[in-house]
């Protein structure tokens, strides 16, 4: 099978990115922000209990909105 | 100690998997043949009836001989041998070979020889892919192009001069073989053709003119290897656009579903130089009445509908004397106007960068074939089109996929007739690692070079397959994330250290 063919066959399944290009900056944002909510209310009481309750979904939301906002300001990764 | 241990754990499950970032080869375009000295083709076909085409109206040569060859051995012979003269065999590019009477069976396998400079001409050898067997014929269709062959003369002119090239051949087409008739049709961009070859090798007017096309020949019986100089000289006001290196990045980003496309050119005119130094009044009043000029003054580049995000820039910074109309999807091309900061005459050089974005929807599918399998169709090259064409001495396409891809392989669309690119073992290919924002490993880079290519192969597009597994797709965050999560534990850590000064 030539690559071509391979093409051809994959005609009805064109790549959609997770998030779209016009809600990237949004999704970013939103996720950078939530980290840095989150961020402070784990300053404010640095038990281990705070690690799994708001480090955690913190460092998930800067790991993913990093992403994000890189590509909404062009830098695509 | 625990919390420490988990995230090492964590790290070492995403960056272990750096080892299965396995390479296909990469494969430097392959050797010339080596022939032994003095070597001469062994005489076992015999070219019935030669047609040469040399079309002139490019800034480049291209031609296109079509060819009746017949097998006069004993054997079934498979190898024909190719003549250029040695000092065009350098210059040839996009060589293609096809069966003239069933062209969509693809290109025949060509291969190139050692230079000698010892022999006036020197061999690419054809593969036919069935032996000719004895007394039968096959009508072989050979196409190139020849890079910097034509010269301007005069090799000096002022500003508003027209400009003329020259361009010397041998009336007889160079043949490794007995060639019984033959004849040569050239081609030029205009009627105003003032010194040319006459011969006397037939009886009526040798060349033969109608129009802006001169025929020489036909002659009869031209034993192998002969030749007959001949020149011409023709009207060409126009520039010589030449690229003697352009750069092609292709970014796939999975996450922006982005395709990023960045252009690099290298740009020199090379027609005739100027004899005064440039004239800006003269140039502003010849701009106004749009005259024709040797100079290149604008370079336009069609674009893929749906381009977006154009830039423009060169060493000093972004070029404002540009225009971009977007097209309309799916059909419309964009365009996009390219004026350089000067205008650039015989001899002069500007290098400039340009690059726009694309959705990659248009451009990627996921493949039926596997889970993680990915394939993705992109031009090769695109570049300004423009009617005196392009020739470009050096071409690397570098094509990064995103961090992880593997098993990547490719392959360049074939037509019915030339794409405009050599041969697959013409085109060097290298797999590398390329580091850029946010990458712990380096992304996949497939990079192709090509020589002597010229803007024929614009439409022409490459196909590529590879596998990209979910987690090859979120190691950025997850690394991201592991760091801040390090940052977390670190504080809580440090946090509960007890540095008090008291009785334990």
């Amino acid at each position: 099978m030539s690559l071509n063919e391979v093409w051809q066959a994959a005609s009805a399944s064109p790549y959609t990115p997770p998030v779209s290009k016009d809600s990237q900056f949004f999704v970013g944002f939103s996720l950078l922000l939530a980290a840095f909510i989150l961020t402070g209310l784990f300053g404010l009481n640095r038990s281990f209990l705070s690690i799994a309750s708001f480090g955690v979904p913190a460092s998930l939301a800067f790991g993913f909105g990093a992403v994000f906002i890189i590509c909404a300001v062009g830098v695509y990764v | 100690m625990r919390p420490f241990t988990a995230l090492a754990a964590l790290c070492g499950l995403f960056l272990s998997s750096s080892n299965s970032l396995v390479y296909a080869d990469s494969t430097p375009s392959s050797s010339p043949v080596a022939l032994p000295r003095d070597f001469k083709p062994p005489q076992v076909f015999k070219n019935n009836n030669l047609v040469r085409n040399t079309n002139l109206e490019k800034g480049y040569l291209r031609e296109t001989v079509n060819v009746v060859v017949e097998n006069v051995d004993k054997k079934p012979q498979s190898d024909y041998y190719l003549s250029f003269p040695s000092d065009l065999y350098d210059k040839v590019g996009a060589l293609e070979v096809r069966d003239k009477s069933a062209p969509e069976q693809g290109r025949f396998e060509v291969e190139a020889t050692e230079f000698d400079s010892n022999r006036d001409f020197q061999y690419f050898v054809v593969h036919l892919p069935k032996p000719l067997a004895p007394s039968s014929q096959i009508t072989l269709g050979i196409s190139y192009s020849a890079l910097n062959t034509l010269k301007p003369r005069p090799a000096a002119i002022s500003q508003t001069d027209r400009q003329y090239l020259a361009y010397a051949f041998s009336a007889y087409a160079p043949s490794a073989y007995t060639t019984a008739t033959q004849k040569t049709k050239i081609k030029f961009p205009s009627t105003n053709v003032p010194d040319y070859t006459t011969t006397d090798l037939t009886s009526g007017a040798d060349p033969e003119r109608q129009g802006a096309t001169y025929t020489y020949g036909p002659y009869a019986d031209v034993a192998p290897e002969t030749t007959y100089p001949a020149s011409v000289r023709y009207e060409f006001t126009k520039p010589v656009i030449t690229a003697t290196l352009l750069e092609r990045d292709l970014e796939v980003s999975h996450w922006g579903g982005n395709l990023a496309t960045e252009e690099r050119y290298w740009l020199r005119n090379n027609g005739s130089k100027l004899t005064d130094n440039f004239n800006r009044v003269e140039w502003t009043i010849s701009s106004y009445q749009q005259l024709p000029s040797s100079a290149i003054r604008e370079l336009k580049i069609p674009l893929k509908p749906g381009s977006v995000d154009p830039y423009f820039t060169d060493d000093i910074g972004n070029v404002s004397t540009s225009r971009y109309r977007p097209g309309k999807v799916p059909n419309r091309d964009a365009s996009l106007e390219l004026r350089p900061r000067f205008p650039i005459f015989g001899g002069w050089n500007y290098s400039f960068r340009i690059g726009w974005n694309n959705d990659l929807s248009a451009f990627l599918r996921k493949a039926v074939t596997g889970a993680d399998s990915y394939v993705l169709k992109v031009p090769f090259i695109e570049g300004p089109k423009v009617p005196e064409g392009i020739q470009y001495e050096k071409a690397v396409v570098r094509i990064i996929l995103p961090e992880g891809a593997r098993n990547v392989r490719y392959e360049l669309l074939e037509k019915a007739t030339s794409n405009g690119l050599p041969g697959a073992n013409q085109i060097q290919t290298e797999l590398t690692s390329h580091k850029t924002f946010m990458d712990t490993l380096g992304r996949t880079a497939l990079t192709l070079t090509v020589e002597e290519l010229t803007d024929e192969a614009r439409d022409s597009q490459i196909v590529i397959t590879y596998d990209y597994s979910l987690w090859d797709g979120l190691r950025k965050p997850v690394t991201i994330t592991a760091g801040l999560f390090t940052v977390f534990v670190a504080a809580w850590a440090i946090g509960n250290i007890d540095v008090s000064i008291k009785k334990r």
